[in-house]
């Protein structure tokens, strides 16, 4: 497991971290938000002792140290290869800085290029790559030593949706395993389909932290999603309701002031009659994050 | 790059060997006289660049207006005088002057002694000549080149091993910093083993290079000592080429490495406080700058090397690399006072590779606008 407690961390005037604390069990996914420069890169860069901080993170119990560098996959924000090595070259020299012997990862690296269908084969140079291969191949070069920790800074960032797909594939997979994952991400689909819990920073303060869903019920059963013949001016002469906003014709979302106006609505709305959708849900995380978002700037 | 003075040298070789050929038929002279056995006389001395096949002024013009003949010298004699003149597009080389003087005087002096008619007593009166004899120490002045030689021979190496792989080293570490690939590399092993596997692969490299340059000298000379031209040249400097050897192949060679050793642990240190990698070409400066200082610092003490400025620099890092080993080649060092200076060095070393190797990662992953001063003064208040 890790675990990261009070950590804080200041670049002169500016407070990158304040007192952030959140655990990562194995065999669990955090997903980490927050806007850019809201302390994601610097927690991760605290967790592998680029810098130094205060505060305790520890890994297994113990703080970590360099006989744990090969239990670790990192993939940083920005991607960069050695651009004149081939890709076996690549895989294999990152990989013995992992203690794994090019005997061993050599036989496996034409079934991890078919696992992220990577355009070119082992003796393709990096630089005769297209940037979204040379990704995958990054990602390969993280994942084949079958790490414990797995920290992913924006893993999602300039892949296509059957590219993310098969990086989701990779990290359930890593998960199944036993790996303990944190990743950044600014897409949050990506975070409601692959976290178990979910931490987002926003200048450093860590606003929310918890498994997903009780991330998004501590907000409250705020959003009715119906689906009517009554228009959105009616819509929103109903008990509570405090703006209406078209999904499509006939499909409507309603923000509630109050959840526990729920029943009252349903009430009116139906009649006692059969209806096609009335779905009373908390925020999605996008919402949860640009409501948090929108708190600072407020 | 390492077969580059190789190419040099062989390249040199050629084009003086081209050069010498084609420069050597112009360069020769012919004898003409109306007079056979004058002409004769003069042909029998043991004389280089003399075309004895031109007999014929208008042969020798000829031959001059085509630029295969220096000039020709026209030999007469009446009955009280013999006489030389040359006729040349520049001036009698040295040599050939100094020759044909003296074939004249002796020539023109039998004759004297003929016309007059001396008594044998009387010539062998007159023939006497005074003695001019140089006593040279030659063991002496064969060492003092052979010091010289060594000297300059080890100096050079020194500095252009050094720069080049101060620049390499330099421009290597530099054109890393900032990258992400150096965080994927931190966080699979630490800076220090990263520090000194990066100046262990360079220096394997420059010790290759240094092997070659054993092994195609050692070819070089074999070559040589077998060729025919070469080898009365070679056997006739033997004492030299092995007093030479002698200079080289001994601790200078491990002060050669060492101080290789110690300019690519600071040009590494330059490479990682350059402000980003795009200020590669500009990092090796520092470490050129300083390679170039101890290079010619070494000049003006050659011949004075009893100096109190060159026993001190003879024990300074960076600069004993230099200094030592001229005191060494010129035998005015003890050998305690090689290993303190040596054990110095191997400190320095020491210290400053851990010292480079515990800022690396902090260095390397850092990409602020301090200078180099400033990340100095930086690092040192973080150890204190």
């Amino acid at each position: 497991m890790l675990s990261i407690q009070h950590i804080s961390k200041q670049f002169g005037p500016v407070k990158a971290l304040n007192d952030v604390s959140f655990e990562v069990p194995n065999g669990q996914i955090l997903g980490l938000i927050g806007q850019n420069g809201a302390g994601k890169s610097t927690t991760f860069h605290s967790i592998l002792n680029f810098i130094k901080y205060d505060g305790t993170i520890s890994w297994q119990g113990h703080a970590l140290s360099p006989a744990d560098f090969d239990t670790i996959g990192y993939l940083p924000e920005e991607r960069s290869l050695m651009t004149k090595l081939t890709i076996e070259q690549q895989i294999i020299y990152l990989a013995r800085l992992k203690n794994q012997s090019a005997k061993d990862i050599r036989p496996q690296i034409d079934d991890w290029l078919g696992r992220f269908a990577v355009k070119g084969t082992r003796k393709s140079h990096i630089n005769d790559l297209s940037k979204g291969n040379q990704q995958k191949v990054q990602l390969i070069c993280t994942l084949i030593h079958h790490p414990k920790l797995l920290i992913l800074d924006e893993p999602f960032s300039g892949l296509d949706p059957v590219n993310a797909d098969l990086l989701k594939q990779a990290i359930l997979r890593a998960r199944d395993d036993g790996a303990a994952i944190i990743f950044s991400s600014h897409d949050m689909e990506n975070v409601s389909a692959l976290c178990d819990q979910l931490v987002m920073l926003r200048k450093g303060d860590m606003v929310l932290n918890g498994t997903l869903s009780e991330v998004r019920n501590q907000f409250g059963k705020t959003e009715l999603y119906v689906t009517t013949d009554w228009s959105a001016t009616r819509l929103a002469t109903l008990p509570a309701v405090d703006h209406v906003e078209q999904r499509q014709p006939g499909q409507y979302r309603l923000h509630l002031t109050d959840p526990a106006a729920g029943p009252s609505i349903f009430a009116e709305l139906t009649q006692g009659h059969y209806i096609e959708e009335f779905s009373q849900q908390p925020p999605t995380l996008d919402e949860i994050f640009r409501m948090k978002v929108g708190e600072t700037n407020a | 790059m390492v077969i580059g003075p190789f190419l040099m040298i062989g390249l040199t070789v050629g084009i003086s060997y081209v050069s010498a050929n084609s420069a050597s038929s112009s360069k020769q002279v012919a004898v003409i006289s109306s007079s056979r056995s004058l002409r004769q006389a003069y042909l029998q001395q043991p004389t280089d660049n003399i075309n004895a096949k031109i007999t014929t002024t208008q042969a020798a013009e000829a031959a001059m207006k085509k630029n295969h003949l220096a000039g020709y010298l026209k030999l007469s004699e009446s009955p009280q005088q013999v006489r030389a003149d040359y006729h040349g597009s520049s001036r009698m080389a040295s040599g050939l002057k100094a020759q044909t003087q003296n074939f004249l005087s002796q020539y023109q002096q039998t004759r004297n002694y003929q016309q007059a008619k001396l008594t044998t007593k009387q010539q062998r009166l007159m023939a006497r000549t005074p003695v001019l004899q140089q006593h040279i120490a030659e063991r002496a002045g064969t060492a003092n080149l052979a010091k010289t030689i060594s000297f300059w021979i080890l100096v050079t190496m020194i500095y252009i091993i050094l720069i080049t792989y101060a620049s390499i080293a330099a421009q290597e570490i530099a054109s890393d910093k900032g990258t992400k690939i150096m965080e994927i590399i931190f966080s699979s092993t630490t800076a220090t083993s990263y520090f000194v596997g990066k100046i262990g692969g360079i220096l394997l490299v420059i010790l290759t290079q240094i092997a070659i340059y054993l092994v195609g000298g050692w070819v070089a000379f074999q070559v040589a000592i077998n060729n025919a031209a070469l080898k009365p040249l070679i056997t006739q400097n033997q004492s030299l080429i092995d007093a030479v050897l002698h200079n080289l192949l001994n601790l200078n060679l491990l002060y050669l490495f060492l101080g290789v050793i110690i300019y690519t642990i600071l040009a590494a240190y330059s490479g990682a406080v350059v402000a980003k990698a795009e200020d590669a070409s500009k990092a090796a400066q520092p470490v050129v700058m300083l390679g170039m200082f101890g290079f010619f610092a070494t000049f003006p003490f050659q011949n004075n090397l009893d100096a109190l400025l060159v026993k001190i620099l003879s024990y300074v890092p960076f600069f004993s690399s230099y200094f030592m080993p001229m005191r060494i080649i010129n035998g005015t060092v003890s050998g305690w006072e090689q290993a303190i200076s040596l054990l110095i060095l191997l400190v320095a070393i020491a210290l400053f590779a851990g010292y480079i190797g515990s800022q690396y990662q902090r260095l390397m992953l850092q990409t602020d606008n301090r200078n180099f001063w400033q990340h100095l003064i930086h690092g040192w208040r973080r150890q204190s």
